[in-house]
């Protein structure tokens, strides 16, 4: 018996390494992109393997979102296991530099290489005067008009507010639409508004300078584009695909976006086909316009254990033949100057004539190791206007505050930044908030259910049998669920209220901070209530029969028993469910980090979402475990709390 | 008449409880252009198979349920073998140290696993166990280690204590005693804690998430809810409605299972805490 077990753990051991190495052992370098559409990088892989048959490119093909796949590469390379072929934004390069997760390129790629190069692009390539990343696509954001309704682009935000004042009729036809949801590409809108004001968001020495009158009316006027009706207010929840879908549907005059859009406006069947120019964005009168500088590059992550190979790799992928595959295959632009000549591809795409000027002006994001920090914050005040919550210069001083925070932080000791982190005040009113509400409402709900289960009624087994069920289901995939059923215009939720006449129309009810946060302990609610329900109804069946049914014979009513009698002796369990309550809601992580990531606007972000951000994407370990260490007393000492509140004067004195 | 409203508002609980599940299985059941439209069916006519078919076929989704059963089954192992032996030993100590010790233990595992992932990252990255399905089987047993000794103690103590002394006179060892004669009387115990630490497991997200940055390594919530993300033009609500079905149905098969150990199991682990 006992060598039966020891083998059959023995193979399962086994087998579970060959399944889990299996993957690997079979390739050499490994990069991570999003989903291979077309199979540009399967063409690329192809023939470099050909030519060098003794190495293996495995692209993996991540999420789409940029965030999360730049969440897999810090993971992997804090791992200790990287994936050898880093395939990065514009604006990874100066924090995984500096962090010393990627190997200089200098001594492979000199000048006689790079010069073929956008200089922008290339220039986002370098940190502290070494090259970490070469660049394969570029981007730049432009301006696009309706050449069919309109005369002429407008050069200036003045222009472009006449023109639509003029030829714009919201709701049927905006004037502008952008991309306003929370996300990366809001930093990207707000940069181009802000340079074209003559605006910037660090000056030269690396200080925050948004304590600018630019600032101030570049949110002014971003406010004002959305509270006056030139965008919608959907722009809110705009990525690039939406802003696009709204402008293919002829329901605005200008779209702010990436060169990418041309071909999909312009493919056959397109309402628009041919109909829609091509402009540099507007700038404030008397200031010069630029747009963001976008754009994906390969480097080396260190550790690699051989990077040769993963030169010649990179070699490839940044060769005039490998960008012109992604070019056609994926419309991305080269980064390479010498293509927007290459007469093959003007003949296929003769609109990277007028995207050659812009691309060579185009300037890229703020290069710094705290970029992503940086650019979240901004994200989350500039949504936060643009929702109408905060007002301009209530924003710029919050941003102001929170950016020399960020920039100053690693000469600052840990008590210090305790005192001055607001983001941790912000997440822990809304850890609170969420805790005692969803806890409080659990245990109502809980009562009553347990109450109605300890009564026998036919049919009872089975109603137990389905509220245990929310308990046993996977909170991570029950979020996605709700995500769902809260979706607008295709969500159960909005339909039921709808059709029972409480809601005139589809709510966006995870748009908005408030709608967001109660969708979530909606969610908690019907997750959690069952374990309140099953811990209460133990201690219902442990209240003695007899004693009840002494207290009816004297008289006393349902309600007094229940007072005297089931209250106290349920006190016990009431204590237990408490703390492991309170405690679980408190470490809120799954059921938000699914439902929302803890936007929009920061609404849901609870600090167990902003420790593990702090160490899992800002890359602050020591940070990220002192906060841990507090909160972990801060539990402990509520628990005992808990406990010396719920126990009556008798029990004490044992 | 005082039945009939406890029958209904019975009827009103169960289904509060099942609706999300039901949703989720009848959006996975219309056929992907039926989903995104308006106005809502509530009971679609006629179902189709097309979305899971899809979600198991363009997705490595075989993939997420081989990762997860590794990592939950060989968790769910490891936990048991740890959690036996913990408890056996804890059998011999007097009553009252042994209750000591668990509520210790119990103490450790109420905190919100939130709490541990980065400990636990950083001893698995020290051990070179990031990215590999071993880290997260090991941070499961050890996850669910104390609710495990704490109900094979339970489940140990209702065999008598004669039966041991019997057993070590006619010449067992101690393991042997262990694996042949409690192991085997206390098996309804042992049943029942298996499940709950599979489910447990099955359904963990955190820890899956930090410790498997390769996607073929992805369990089944992470690759879910990395689901979302996989397309750039629209998010295939339809092949994640299939995939939640698919996922949460052995869990609720298994509940429904054991649902009268699984509250016995629960409840008295409160009497005691």
């Amino acid at each position: 018996m006992k060598k039966i077990l020891l083998v059959g753990f023995c193979f399962l051991i086994g087998f579970w390494y060959k399944v889990s190495l299996g993957y690997a052992k079979r390739t050499i370098l490994r990069m991570v992109g999003p989903e291979d559409v077309n199979g540009a990088w399967a063409e690329i892989i192809r023939r470099f393997e050909a030519r060098n048959p003794q190495i293996h490119i495995q692209y993996l093909s991540g999420p789409w979102s940029t965030d999360d796949r730049e969440n897999m590469y810090i993971r992997s390379f804090l791992s200790g296991d990287p994936f050898e072929i880093v395939y990065m934004d514009v604006t990874w390069t100066a924090k995984f530099a500096a962090r010393g997760w990627l190997l200089p390129l200098d001594r492979w790629f000199g000048p006689e290489k790079t010069r073929v190069f956008f200089p922008g692009a290339l220039k986002a390539g370098y940190y502290r005067g070494h090259l970490y990343r070469l660049p394969v696509t570029t981007d730049v954001g432009v301006l696009y008009w309706r050449r069919d309704l309109l005369p002429r682009p407008p050069r200036t935000w003045a222009e472009l507010e006449d023109l639509c004042r003029h030829y714009a009729h919201p709701p049927g036809l905006y004037c502008l639409v952008f991309q306003g949801m929370q996300y990366e590409g809001l930093t990207c809108n707000f940069l181009e508004f802000l340079w074209g004001a003559g605006g910037r968001i660090l000056d030269s020495s690396g200080k925050p300078a948004l304590d600018s009158p630019a600032a101030l009316w570049t949110l002014n006027f971003m406010q004002h584009l959305i509270k006056d009706r030139f965008s919608p207010r959907a722009v809110l929840s705009f990525q690039e695909e939406h802003s696009l879908e709204f402008f293919l549907q002829g329901r605005a005059l200008f779209l702010r976006n990436w060169p990418y859009a041309w071909k999909i406006i312009n493919r056959k069947g397109s309402p628009l086909r041919g109909r829609v120019g091509l402009a540099p964005l507007p700038a404030r009168k008397g200031h010069l316009s630029a747009g963001t500088l976008g754009g994906w590059g390969l480097g080396i992550a260190r550790g690699t254990k051989d990077p040769e190979a993963a030169r010649a790799f990179i070699e490839f992928a940044t060769s005039a033949e490998a960008q012109k595959i992604l070019h056609l295959r994926r419309g991305w632009l080269p980064a390479r100057r010498d293509l927007f000549r290459d007469p093959d591809l003007l003949r296929h795409s003769p609109y990277l004539r007028e995207l050659a000027p812009l691309l060579e002006k185009a300037r890229p994001r703020p290069v710094h190791p705290a970029y992503p920090r940086l650019s979240d914050t901004l994200q989350k005040h500039v949504s936060a206007v643009l929702a109408g919550v905060e007002n301009p210069p209530k924003a710029l001083r919050a941003l102001s505050r929170t950016l020399t925070f960020i920039v100053e932080e690693p000469e600052t000791g840990l008590l210090k930044r305790l005192a001055r982190d607001y983001e941790l005040r912000r997440t822990l009113k809304n850890t609170l908030f969420f805790g005692l509400v969803s806890v409080g409402l659990e245990f109502v709900l809980g009562l009553f259910l347990a109450l109605l289960l300890y009564a026998p009624f036919p049919g009872r087994t089975w109603v137990r049998l389905s509220v245990l069920i929310p308990w046993a289901l996977p909170t991570a995939v029950m979020a996605m669920s709700w995500q769902w059923m809260l979706n607008n215009p295709f969500g159960v939720i909005n339909d039921l209220l709808v059709r029972a006449g409480i809601l005139a129309h589809p709510v966006d009810w995870l748009a908005s901070p408030r709608g967001a946060m109660w969708s979530a302990i909606l969610a908690d609610v019907w997750k959690t209530t069952p374990f309140v329900v099953l811990i209460l109804l133990a201690g219902l069946y442990s209240v003695p029969r007899e004693l009840r049914e002494s207290m009816a014979v004297d008289g006393a009513g349902p309600v007094k028993r229940f007072l005297y009698l089931d209250l106290p002796l349920l006190l016990p369990f009431i204590r237990v469910a408490l703390i492991f309550r309170l405690l679980q809601a408190f470490g809120i992580f799954d059921l938000i980090w699914v439902l929302t990531r803890g936007g929009p606007a920061d609404g849901t972000r609870t600090l167990c979402l902003y420790i593990y951000d702090l160490a899992f994407r800002y890359d602050d370990l020591g940070y990220a475990l002192f906060l841990t260490a507090l909160f972990f007393l801060a539990l402990i000492g509520l628990s005992f709390l808990i406990v010396r509140l719920t126990t009556l004067g008798y029990e004490r004195r044992r | 008449m005082r039945r009939l409203v406890l029958v209904l508002l019975g009827i009103l609980a169960a289904a509060y409880c099942l609706f999300p599940f039901y949703w989720t299985v009848v959006t996975a059941l219309k056929p992907p252009e039926r989903v995104f439209s308006l106005p809502l069916t509530y009971f679609p006519w006629p179902l189709s198979l097309e979305n899971f078919y899809q979600v198991w076929m363009k997705r490595p989704f075989g993939r997420y349920v081989l990762n997860s059963l590794l990592a939950a089954g060989g968790g769910t192992l490891l936990c048991l073998f740890l959690g036996s032996l913990a408890a056996f030993r804890l059998r011999y100590l007097p009553v009252e140290k042994a209750l000591a010790f668990q509520r210790w233990l119990l103490a450790g595992a109420i905190l919100p696993p939130t709490l541990l992932v980065i400990p636990i990252f950083m001893a698995a990255r020290a051990l070179g166990l990031v990215n590999h399905l071993l880290g997260v089987a090991l941070s499961y047993a050890l996850l669910n280690f104390p609710f495990a000794v704490w109900m094979l103690y339970a489940a140990f103590s209702r065999v008598p204590r004669e039966l041991d002394e019997a057993a070590l006179l006619d010449g067992l060892s101690r393991l042997g005693l262990l694996f042949r004669i409690i192991l085997p009387l206390s098996r309804t115990g042992l049943a029942v804690c298996a499940v709950l630490t599979f489910i447990f497991c099955w359904n963990e997200f955190l820890i899956a998430l930090t410790l498997l940055p390769d996607q073929s390594h992805y369990t089944v919530p992470v690759g879910i809810a990395m689901l979302s993300g996989a397309s750039a033009y629209e998010i295939p609500w339809g092949e994640i409605n299939a995939a939640v079905a698919l996922t949460t149905l052995p869990v609720i098969l298994l509940t429904a299972l054991f649902q009268r150990w699984i509250l016995e199991g629960l409840t008295a682990g409160a009497v005691k805490g």
